[in-house]
């Protein structure tokens, strides 16, 4: 492809090759403080490509495609094209990863232990993940937790982190202007704006992390923390990866041991702030 | 016993399962389909007691399980353990031996 860049992101590596030239900027321009990858045999490769030839210069519109696609994703506008980079490596990892159990699920670390948030689009894990990285944690990832199938660990996948709506305003506030990508407005999620994960996230993120808390939080209601039973959570889990079926008799080992091993807790919450002080504060109670 | 045949005779399937318990779920892992399954009580006592490869009736489990368990009316649990048994055939963790 005319313009392309290599990233590595934890233990995965993507080759990112565009037909223009401004989403490769904007991702050197996000991506500058992560490792630099050279002559490396990629993971995954991601293209961003035109719809059709002549859409590479009139109303760009950009199919997204690489080793593994779908078939029905809907072209985008190119003033969307970090987007679509970002949901190109997305999807290769939730099509193609199969070395660790990959739960989509957002993930903090602290002194060695982490903290494991699974729920549906919206429901505030990557967020919170974001703000308790901004207040004395360390962000492993806001999107995909890997659970190491040999030992148990989490291990991060910090990509930037994908802020949509309401959240945009509370981040922006709180890491200032530096580490925040452009404003893509009005996609098919919103609007979104990316941010960088704090330099510890990314100069750490070969490091794992032994699960120590579960937790499933729902943004938008009264403050409310609820256990949830093992089966639900088992349940809720295997819908949660990409690749448990994939995985087999490992990934139901893993899957089985974490469950077993991880207390869990449903949380309501009306606000960022109010979430960060029940984690902190159910955090202390598990200590 | 409506619906099944009582001498109709089930064995394991050959492909192993590994099992694991979570309160009182038990969930199987099937090797040959790949396939998990979340069971409850009698389930996991029926098949470990089909763990010696022998093909057994319902009558014959009813026996079985009568051997730990109070299974109240005879004819009832027969034909309760006949109707789990058909849904583990679907399931691929039994087959009509």
């Amino acid at each position: 492809m005319k313009h392309s860049l290599i990233l590595r992101i934890g233990p995965a590596t993507f080759r990112i090759g565009s037909a223009w030239r401004g989403p490769i900027d904007q991702l050197a321009r996000l991506y500058a403080r992560y490792p630099a990858v050279t002559d490396e045999i990629a993971d995954f490769t991601v293209r961003l490509q035109p719809t059709s030839p002549v859409r590479r210069w009139i109303r760009p519109s950009i199919f997204i495609t690489g080793d593994h696609g779908l078939a029905d994703a809907a072209p985008m506008s190119l003033s969307h094209g970090l987007l679509a980079a970002e949901m190109g490596m997305n999807l290769q990892m939730a099509l193609g990863w199969r070395r660790h159990l990959l739960l989509h699920a957002s993930s903090v670390e602290k002194d060695g232990r982490a903290l494991v948030m699974t729920g549906e689009s919206g429901s505030g894990k990557s967020t919170l993940a974001a703000l308790l990285g901004e207040r004395g944690w360390r962000l492993m990832g806001d999107e995909f937790a890997l659970l190491d199938l040999d030992t148990g660990a989490i291990l991060p996948f910090p990509r930037l982190v994908s802020l949509k709506n309401r959240a945009i305003d509370v981040m922006a506030g709180e890491v200032g202007e530096g580490r925040m990508g452009p404003l893509l407005a009005a996609t098919a999620k919103g609007d979104i704006r990316h941010m960088v994960p704090r330099a510890d996230a990314v100069a750490r993120m070969d490091e794992g992390a032994v699960p120590r808390l579960l937790l499933f939080p729902r943004f938008g209601h009264d403050a409310d923390e609820r256990p949830v039973g093992s089966a639900e959570i088992f349940m809720r889990l295997t819908q949660a990866s990409t690749n448990y079926v994939a995985l087999g008799q490992p990934g139901f080992a893993a899957l089985t041991r974490f469950v077993g091993n991880v207390p869990a807790r449903a949380i309501d919450f009306p606000s960022g702030e109010a979430a960060v002080a029940m984690v902190e504060r159910l955090w202390e109670q598990m200590a | 016993m409506t619906g099944v045949d009582g001498n109709r005779r089930y064995c394991r399937d050959g492909g192993a399962v590994t099992s694991r318990l979570l309160d009182d779920i038990v969930l199987l892992y099937h090797y040959r389909s790949g396939q998990t399954h979340m069971v409850i009580s009698p389930v996991p006592e029926i098949l470990d007691r089909m763990a010696d490869g022998v093909a057994v009736t319902a009558q014959d489990m009813q026996g079985r399980l009568a051997l730990d368990f109070d299974m109240g009316q005879e004819l009832d649990a027969v034909a309760e353990i006949a109707a789990h048994l058909e849904a583990l055939v679907d399931l691929g963790l039994v087959r009509a031996a």
